[in-house]
């Protein structure tokens, strides 16, 4: 019969269509499907490993973490929720719907797990850890915090961390970063972040169709961050902020034999856990403030180097034989310069170079600038590493400028003039000097014609680094210009009418120089800049004031640091 | 003789062990004894359905044709006292509660009307074996047993079961098709059947129309009507070729899947043992499908015939119905998977079904 064979083919068909119904879920959309369904019922807990830490050079702790606790509820039915969060608020002593109203703002999607509660205290954490047992549901998160147990000491060197910011991410996506992910700004939270940064880890749980946790799946766990060291001593850092608070300015001491910084001050400065802890109105206070707390002194601004540039000219006079140590100019207060009468602050009569150098005089250099030349000087302050970038190890760094006749042609149409010239020579008009760039110049004289390349970072993780520096850049003077020079800059202190005859006091013979930079508003930029102890120097010191009034202040800030230190035993 | 025998219990008994391990898969978890002791009140549904089985295939199956009008008018008053209660008590009603198991009239109504159909299309006495339905006009042909067919339908679709009811519906066409009534006459019939549908919407519940919405896209309720047929599609692909293995199921173990021991334990059990499992699963249901032809053909007796062929078409049509709306090819109408599904009025009409289809097979040589 017709009719029954063509319904024995319809029910093959079915069946047919059937199979080919399963081939198509099963074999073209399985993987789909997998997915969707691995997606139904497993979430993802991140779990956060710790930041590098910031040590000193002899491992001492600068900046660590301490642990926080987070609580996290699995999204699920309201009733469920409601029972939860009872018992959660219970033990935070938290309202239940203050809670739900965290749980609302937090919650983003039914497979990600809500904070409801963020740093609560170890205690509490062992209590909601007993809960736990009977809800597992809740998930109980450590989160390690930066934290920095001296407060802002520092603070530049080490800079602070907050989320990324949108530029920051476009730039660093490549390498792994996500939004919301905690990254370091300024010093060398920003430049080492790559090292410091910690691995996230994490759990995969399984839940059911309410939410509700069923059983752990899998676990990695968290990698912490390298550690970084810095050549900083942490005892010298304390004393350099002590000694500089509640002054405007920087205070830096390096190691003229390596180029290591052993301690970078400024102030103002900032308390960088203001950041960890969110203080909306202090971090808008840090950014509003007109005197810009955030900023690196030592290395972001650069200021007129006043007589400490002195001894730019005095080196460039002696090695291009304009002048020699018999050389001897008449100082009467005033000399004219073109129409003009360029003064010296003080009558000091017959001057050759070493007793120019002790008592700064104006005169002596102004005549020696002009038997050299504007682009002499220039081109020995260049080698004596200013006007260019040290490419130093922080973010930030500012080059300075040191002006010459050709650049004033070029890019201002304008010509250079003797009175330029006079200015140049003793620091003052254009010229602009960071502060770390005057420790690295006076670096040279106390080492003897090696110009450091100044660094910070000792080591990362377990990699020296120390090794690997470059090594210091010998300047081809002649040996007797630094002798010269050296001679000068000790008699500054130790003469009587020297001008840094302040520190003469002290048990340690200290070399050094300073400066009072005239600026357009406001007093005088207070400089000093010396080495100690004079016959085998192991300290550059650099003190700059803002605004600070004449140099002799510099010189008082740095004597009591070398005071401090050497009651220390430091030196 | 004896071999048509075992081969349906024997294959009965492995898809119903499959039905098991599924249903245990998807309780076992379920918080609450009632819950967890499902798939030994399934057990207990089977030893009861093989009694009847046993018993069915014993007793010649001619008696039913004496009974038939017995057998069909127990069923519509079944039916009946459903839909008065319904009335009575105002809500929706698919069982009545007996003792301690609720008992599902319409599954048993399909059996009957299958029965009433075989017996009316060869309504002549057992020596003549011919169908009378060649000689039939519209009237008895088509109107009068439509009539018959009528008014359970009516009823289920009342209680609301529209799958059961359409079941009916669909087992009568295929039926007439298999007996002498003109190719014409059933032409029209379907042609007049298929008229009223658009005005047939209006008579939809919320619900069905939902449904029926939702099969044509399930994304647009994904969290309402569509989540069923969406989990369970999730359910049977994630299964991939292999399965995730017995126990492993996490659509239908954590609950994601609606229905899991019922209606969509195909989606559970193909979670489970993938496309490989599933398709010996369809496999094992063609062949006892094809038995049950197998048999039709070669009884010589129309009633005996017909009741094999209905029989047989009753449980393609559920097991492809049910499977296609597991995979989203059909829309969710809530019919079960015979042998598979939990529940025991299925699970008993099926044995019965089978036992029937056995002792036609037996009875057939007495001719």
């Amino acid at each position: 019969m017709v009719r029954k064979r063509i319904l024995n083919f319809l029910v093959i068909l079915m069946f047919v269509a059937l199979l080919a119904g399963l081939l198509n879920l099963d074999l073209l959309q399985g993987a789909k499907f997998r997915k969707l369904s691995d997606s139904n019922c497993i979430r993802l807990i991140a779990q956060s490993g710790a930041r590098g830490n910031i040590l000193d050079r002899n491992g001492e702790i600068i900046v660590d973490n301490k642990i926080s606790y987070d609580v996290l509820i699995l999204p699920q039915e309201l009733g469920q929720l409601d029972r939860i969060l009872g018992g959660v608020s219970r033990i935070l002593g938290t309202e239940t719907k203050e809670l739900k109203a965290v749980f609302r703002r937090n919650y983003f999607s039914s497979s990600i797990p809500v904070t409801v509660a963020s740093n609560i205290d170890l205690e509490k954490a062992i209590l909601l850890g007993e809960y736990k047992q009977e809800e597992p549901s809740i998930i109980i998160q450590p989160r390690p915090l930066r934290h920095y147990p001296y407060g802002a000491l520092a603070s530049h060197v080490i800079g602070y961390v907050n989320e990324i910011d949108r530029w920051r991410l476009t730039k660093l996506e490549d390498y792994g970063y996500k939004t919301k992910d905690i990254v370091g700004f300024g010093g060398v939270e920003e430049k080492y972040d790559y090292y410091l940064r910690q691995e996230e880890g994490g759990l995969s749980v399984e839940v059911n169709h309410r939410g509700k946790f069923m059983r752990v799946l899998g676990f990695e766990p968290p990698s912490n961050g390298k550690d970084v060291q810095l050549t900083l001593d942490l005892n010298i850092q304390k004393i350099a902020e002590e000694n500089l608070s509640g002054r405007k300015g920087s205070i830096i001491l390096m190691d003229p034999q390596s180029g290591q910084v052993l301690a970078l001050a400024n102030y103002p400065n900032f308390n960088p856990a203001v950041f960890v802890n969110k203080r909306t109105r202090l971090i808008a206070g840090l950014f509003n403030d007109p005197d810009s707390p955030l900023i690196n002194r030592a290395i972001s601004s650069s200021y007129p180097l006043a007589s400490v540039f002195k001894l730019v000219t005095a080196s460039a006079g002696l090695e291009l034989k304009k002048i020699n140590l018999s050389t001897s100019f008449l100082c009467r207060g005033s000399t004219m310069i073109g129409a003009r009468k360029f003064s010296c602050w003080d009558v000091h009569g017959q001057q050759d170079i070493v007793s120019a150098i002790a008592r700064s005089c104006d005169i002596f250099f102004y005549k020696t600038g002009l038997l050299l030349g504007a682009q002499n000087i220039h081109d020995y302050a260049l080698k004596l590493g200013l006007g260019k970038a040290l490419s130093f190890e922080l973010p930030y760094e500012t080059a300075g400028f040191i002006p010459s006749p050709l650049w004033r042609k070029i890019n201002k149409f304008q010509q250079w003039f003797d009175g330029d010239t006079a200015n140049l020579s003793i620091g003052q008009g254009d010229c602009l000097v960071t502060p770390l760039q005057a420790a690295n110049m006076m670096a040279v004289f106390a080492n003897g014609g090696y110009l450091p390349n100044p660094y910070i970072i000792k080591a990362v993780g377990n990699l020296d680094l120390v090794p690997k520096r470059k090594k210091l850049t010998r300047l081809d003077f002649k040996k007797s210009t630094f002798e010269t020079i050296r001679r000068g800059l000790r008699l500054v202190v130790s003469d009587s009418k020297g001008t840094g005859n302040v520190l003469s006091g002290l048990d340690v013979k200290v070399a050094g120089k300073t400066g009072t930079a005239q600026v357009p508003h406001g007093a005088t930029h207070a400089w000093f800049a010396g080495f100690f102890p004079y016959d085998n120097p192991k300290y550059v010191i650099c003190v700059l004031l803002e605004n600070g009034g004449a140099g002799h202040t510099a010189s008082v800030v740095a004597k009591q640091v070398i005071e401090a230190m050497d009651k220390q035993g430091l030196i | 003789m004896r071999n048509s025998f075992f081969r349906i219990l024997i294959l009965a008994l492995i898809i119903f062990s499959f039905g098991v391990l599924s249903i245990y898969s998807s309780t076992y978890q379920k918080e609450g004894t009632a819950w967890q002791d499902i798939h030994k009140r399934q057990m207990l549904w089977l030893i009861i359905g093989l009694a009847c089985f046993f018993i069915m295939s014993q007793i010649s199956y001619r008696r039913l044709w004496d009974f038939n009008y017995f057998i069909y008018g127990v069923a519509v008053f079944f039916l009946f006292l459903v839909f008065a209660l319904g009335v009575i008590r105002l809500g929706a009603q698919r069982w009545l509660r007996f003792a301690w198991f609720n008992f599902q009239p319409s599954e048993f109504a399909k059996l009957a009307v299958i029965i009433f159909l075989a017996k009316y299309f060869s309504r002549k006495s057992v020596d003549d074996i011919s169908l009378s339905s060649s000689k039939f006009g519209v009237f008895n042909g088509i109107i009068l047993p439509f009539i018959f067919v009528a008014v359970p339908m009516f009823l289920i679709i009342e209680q609301p079961d529209l799958g059961s009811g359409l079941m009916l519906l669909l087992v009568f066409v295929f039926l007439l098709y298999l007996t002498n009534v003109r190719l014409k006459y059933i032409l029209i019939l379907m042609f007049i059947l298929m008229l009223p549908l658009p005005f047939f919407w209006h008579f939809l519940r919320d619900y069905q129309r939902q449904r029926l919405l939702v099969f044509l896209n399930p994304n647009i309720d994904p969290l309402g009507a569509g989540y069923t047929v969406i989990q369970s599609r999730i359910a049977i692909g994630s299964g991939g070729l292999l399965g995730k293995g017995w126990l492993s199921g996490t659509q239908s173990q954590l609950f994601f899947l609606p229905e899991s021991h019922t209606d969509f334990v195909f989606a559970t059990f193909s979670e489970q043992w993938g496309l490989l499992g599933s398709s010996l699963l369809l496999i094992m249901y063609y062949l006892i499908i094809r038995q049950g032809f197998i048999i039709a053909q070669r009884t010589q007796d129309s009633f005996g015939r017909l009741l094999a062929y209905g029989i047989s078409l009753l449980l393609a049509l559920q097991v492809s119905i049910n499977i296609a709306m597991n995979m989203g090819l059909a829309p969710v109408v809530g019919l079960p998977l015979p042998l598979m599904s939990y529940g025991g009025s299925s699970v008993l009409v099926t044995f019965i079904a089978l036992g029937i289809l056995v002792n036609i097979d037996r009875t057939r040589s007495v001719f």
